[in-house]
């Protein structure tokens, strides 16, 4: 079995709401080994979104520890997080959030520079992924705001990708496209995830859901079932229904 | 209505921190306006108000001496012409004399009445503000209650003539005419007993205190030339001494003047950084409002309605602010009023003046409208249902500043560089602050180099000519005096330098300074424009009295004294503020073409060292004379007031300046991190740490505060000088040419800079709270 490259113990995340305390994520062991394609299924308000930020460092867990690598990162500053997401994460999110005051290579740019020192590497690394994603040379010096939301969620992909991070994160990554994007980007995500990317994708679209490896459905802040389906072949009926029946089971 | 006030009230709530900068700025604004309109408008006529009180005079002339006839020829002078409306005259002891005050020695022709005569003068009458129950002593002019050693029951010593005497100071006084020693006259008042045992001394010659009251004040100066030169006519040997309503009134208001000028140019810069904050306040919110406001339009609201409540937002923190600085402005107004009194010497009640006060809260709030309704003309064109989708565009991002794939700038300072360029407002904000807080900064320098830290070039610029000693003595006195003083050692150098009055045929009287050879004098530039006279066909005219006369270089201009006219042609323009721009210089030969001598005085330069005060005192006992003056320690004595004046000024601007910078960045900083609070998130997100991010924002002002702040002190540089005689024009400099302290001014100018980095920083801490998750939740 391969090391683990994430590991949560006994993660707990409680929020406080007008005086009561909320428990959203309760007691979950987790680990993500690399290469996996990990994807987190619930119904809203299952803990999904805080249990990937929580994963990533973005946020910190009421309880418990988050060991990235060998760095426990679950104890670590707001600084510190930041510089451990810069080196190890990359992220994707629902509503893109570019920078809409920057070019679109100035966006990816922004990102690299933060631990590239050869900017002729970065900038040719960030070539490749725009040519990867289908970004031309032309929409790259467009701002956010002159581009689809298609191409917009491509280059928040190469955005997340530009340091080469252990692992990618996305954060129900179509949820803000059309079907035709949305299939782009899956594609474009499984694409990544086939030259060896770990990714962790929070989804409630099943369609999304089947382009992972390794299915974890929460219910309640807890995990209530895992899944492990097969490396993602486009037509392959029987993962499809593998994964409506683990569904099923599960209560969605 | 009641919509729109709670809509306002909602949007004050909302922006507490802004509201209350926008507060303070205006209250700073208000408070220097009507602190200002408050010495324009009424301080100023105090004087007017003292001299009716007293009904003072508008001539005062005294007659230094007695000769037969000399009181009736005064009075038929008098009787004759038709201006005078009335006049008393007075015997008194008049003489060159001084006294300690203020840690120097004041000099003046001291006109000496005995209290009985003062208090039943009926024009010019004398009030006693402080009294006592000493009986025996002296009464001192108000003024030099500002020396904290000279109070009631304090003893003072006073020289009168070769007489010094101690006596005690039983009170203080108060006269239009008479009571500061900056009008070439001031009156003393001494008891009784000690009027009389002067008289005994004979120390100074009985004189005459003639006072008018003329029908048209507009023709005093007029007045007095004509009378002191009828005088002068008939009695050549009587010395006489006078001044007139207008140099009385302008002499004594130097300080309110200054100040005035001062505290309306910083009233004018702040009021208008708090419009320019406003405004881009006001364009700010229809930006981050955007959905709100089309969320009002589309309820049924018309952009009238939403104008207006910004109007009423803003007019409300403008009234409350203006009204808070009204009333700061008469907290504030008392130290000042001490200040000014120090140097006016008539007291003044602070006491509510409702003309400033409309004014200022008129000029705050109708400036304030502008502002708004100017910068909320956009709102009429939102569309409602654009402005639910967000679908007007806060930004038309039409150039990329600043590409990352070129720039060879680092990343940190790369994105400061994208935000400083891309921020329009801003930068105007902070150029209009800096370039108005380095014209602070190169005035502050200009005082402190030139007055504070070493006032010479004050001293140069205000008195003129100045030397280590005076010494007066007789014409027949003088072949002595010369070679005494080419024996001594201790003398550099002594050189005629007298002061007499002559009169410009057909205009007013001025004070001429003579000497032998100009080239001897310390300050060579009293001459401003031309040269010195050097023969006795030549006069050198102040710069002002010229412009006012539209006289050139190369015009004749005829003078006249003791009765006889010369014509002279006009060499040279001077300033002299002594006598507030009314004054000439000849050279003895020149003068001698009109009148006599019959006596004169010496400027003596020492060598280092020298005790100025002994070396007087044995000159006047080896020379048989008494008239010696220190004058480093008379011009230390009358520039005090000046010093503690422009330190009190430049310490309260300098602070001041610190709390607009802070203000302005507050709310510039404020509305960054709102605006870009998204992307703060965004960065935090993928990696930026705080500190990162606080030093972006931070750097991302100093572009256009290095570049506004250097070209502010180049350019301030350059015209302090030309704006600081704009300022003193009144007292006769057209020309300034203070020291402008390149040292002081560059250090000054990268701590402003450093100072607005640091504040901008602290400021940005706000960027800790923003949490990225938190964030991306919230969306």
């Amino acid at each position: 079995m391969k090391k683990a490259i994430l590991k949560a113990e006994s993660l707990s995340k409680s929020f406080s709401s007008g005086g009561a305390l909320q428990h959203v994520l309760k007691n979950i062991d987790l680990q993500l080994c690399p290469g996996d394609f990990t994807v987190i299924m619930g119904a809203s308000g299952a803990g999904k979104s805080t249990l990937m930020y929580a994963l990533s460092g973005m946020d910190t867990p009421t309880l418990g520890t988050i060991t990235f690598g060998d760095t426990v990162i679950s104890g670590l500053s707001q600084d510190a997080l930041a510089v451990f997401r810069r080196r190890h994460c990359g992220f994707v999110f629902q509503q893109i959030y570019l920078i809409e005051s920057m070019s679109v290579m100035d966006n990816v740019l922004t990102a690299g520079l933060l631990i590239n020192r050869d900017k002729n590497a970065l900038i040719a690394r960030a070539r490749k992924l725009f040519a990867a994603v289908d970004i031309s040379e032309a929409t790259q010096k467009k701002f956010p705001t002159q581009i689809s939301g298609g191409e917009a969620q491509r280059v928040g992909i190469v955005r997340a990708l530009i340091n080469e991070p252990e692992v990618l994160f996305a954060d129900e990554p179509t949820g803000a496209l059309n079907s035709k994007t949305g299939l782009d980007v899956l594609n474009t995500l499984t694409a990544f995830h086939d030259q060896g990317q770990s990714v962790v994708m929070v989804t409630h679209d099943i369609r999304s859901a089947r382009r992972g490896n390794r299915i974890l459905y929460l219910k309640d802040g807890s995990v209530l079932g895992e899944c492990r389906l097969g490396r993602y072949v486009h037509g392959d009926s029987n993962r499809h229904e593998k994964l409506n029946a683990f569904l099923s089971e599960m209560g969605w | 209505m009641k919509k729109t006030v709670l809509i306002a009230r909602a949007n004050m709530r909302r922006a507490k921190g802004q509201t209350a900068a926008i507060t303070v700025l205006i209250l700073v604004a208000a408070a220097m306006l009507n602190l200002w309109l408050m010495l324009s408008m009424d301080y100023r006529q105090n004087f007017d108000r003292c001299h009716d009180r007293l009904n003072a005079e508008h001539v005062t002339l005294v007659l230094n001496g007695e000769a037969d006839g000399l009181t009736d020829f005064v009075a038929e002078t008098l009787d004759a012409d038709a201006r005078t409306d009335q006049y008393t005259m007075e015997d008194c002891i008049s003489m060159v004399g001084s006294l300690f005050c203020n840690g120097g020695e004041i000099n003046s022709e001291f006109v000496i009445l005995n209290r009985h005569t003062a208090e039943n003068r009926r024009i010019g009458k004398v009030e006693i503000t402080e009294d006592s129950e000493y009986t025996s002593g002296v009464y001192l002019p108000i003024l030099y209650r500002s020396d904290s050693s000279l109070t009631v029951g304090s003893e003072v010593d006073i020289t009168i003539g070769s007489h010094t005497g101690r006596y005690t100071v039983c009170g203080f006084l108060n006269s239009a005419m008479l009571g500061s020693h900056n009008c070439y006259m001031c009156t003393l008042i001494f008891t009784d007993d000690k009027y009389e045992e002067l008289e005994k001394i004979g120390c100074a010659p009985k004189s005459t205190l003639v006072s008018v009251r003329i029908r048209n004040l507009s023709e005093n100066e007029d007045y007095e030339a004509a009378l002191k030169n009828a005088v002068s006519s008939q009695f050549p040997q009587i010395r006489t001494v006078s001044n007139s309503y207008s140099l009385v009134s302008s002499s004594r208001y130097i300080s309110q003047m200054i100040c005035s000028g001062i505290v309306s140019a910083m009233a004018f810069f702040v009021a208008l950084i708090a419009l320019v904050v406003i405004a881009s306040n006001v364009i700010n919110y229809v930006q981050e409002n955007m959905k709100n406001l089309g969320a009002l339009m589309a309820a049924g609201y018309r952009s009238r309605q939403i104008i207006a409540v910004l109007l009423l937002q803003f007019w409300g923190i403008a009234g409350i602010a203006a009204v808070a600085g009204i009333a700061l402005s008469y907290g504030l107004f008392p130290p000042i009023n001490a200040m000014m009194i120090a140097q006016t010497g008539i007291p003044y009640t602070p006491h509510f003046l409702p003309v400033p006060s409309v004014l200022t809260l008129l000029l705050i709030v109708g400036s304030v409208a502008l502002a708004v309704l100017l910068s909320a003309r956009r709102i009429r064109r939102i569309e409602p249902i654009l402005a639910l989708r967000q679908g007007v565009q806060t930004h038309s991002f039409r150039r990329n500043h600043v590409p990352l794939e070129n720039t060879r700038a680092p990343l940190n300072l790369a994105l400061a560089l994208k935000t400083t360029l891309s921020g329009i407002r801003q930068n105007v904000i902070v150029c209009t602050t800096m370039l108005v807080l380095s014209l602070v900064v190169v005035f502050s320098g200009l005082m402190v180099e030139n007055v504070i830290v070493n006032m010479d070039p004050f001293i140069n610029l205000i008195v003129g000519e100045t030397a280590d000693s005076c010494i007066n003595v007789s014409i027949a006195d003088e072949e002595r005096f010369l070679e005494t003083t080419a024996a001594d050692c201790r003398v550099k150098k002594a050189y005629l330098y007298n002061s007499i009055e002559v009169r410009h045929v057909g205009a007013v009287a001025l004070t001429a300074t003579l000497s032998d050879d100009f080239t001897e004098v310390n300050n060579p530039n009293v001459c401003i424009e031309g040269r010195f006279p050097k023969y006795d066909n030549e006069i050198a005219v102040a710069a002002k009295y010229a412009g006012e006369h539209n006289i050139q270089i190369g015009d004749e201009i005829t003078m006249t004294a003791d009765g006889n006219e010369a014509d002279y042609l006009v060499c040279g323009f001077t300033q002299i503020s002594n006598n507030l721009g009314r004054d000439c210089l000849l050279t003895r030969e020149g003068y001698l073409r009109m009148g006599e001598l019959s006596s004169v005085s010496y400027y003596i330069s020492l060598t280092e060292g020298t005790d100025i005060d002994a070396f007087n005192e044995e000159l006047c006992s080896r020379l048989d004379t008494n008239a010696s003056i220190n004058i480093h320690s008379a011009v230390e004595a009358s520039a005090a007031v000046y010093v503690t004046l422009m330190t009190i000024i430049v310490a309260a601007i300098l602070i001041l300046s610190v709390l607009i910078i802070t203000f302005v960045l507050y709310l510039l900083v404020r509305t960054m991190l709102t605006g870009k609070k998204r992307d703060y998130g965004i960065l935090k997100a993928i990696g930026f740490t705080t500190g990162q991010l606080i030093l972006q924002t931070a750097a991302s002002f100093m572009p256009a505060v290095i570049l506004s702040t250097a070209a502010g002190l180049v350019i301030n540089s350059l015209i302090i000088n030309p704006l600081t005689a704009l300022f003193l024009n009144g007292i006769g400099i057209v020309r300034c040419t203070f020291t402008v302290p390149v040292g002081f001014i560059a250090a000054a100018g990268a701590g402003l800079a450093a100072l607005a980095f640091g504040i901008a920083c602290l400021l940005s801490l706000r960027i800790r709270r923003i949490a990225p998750r938190t964030l991306l939740s919230e969306e």
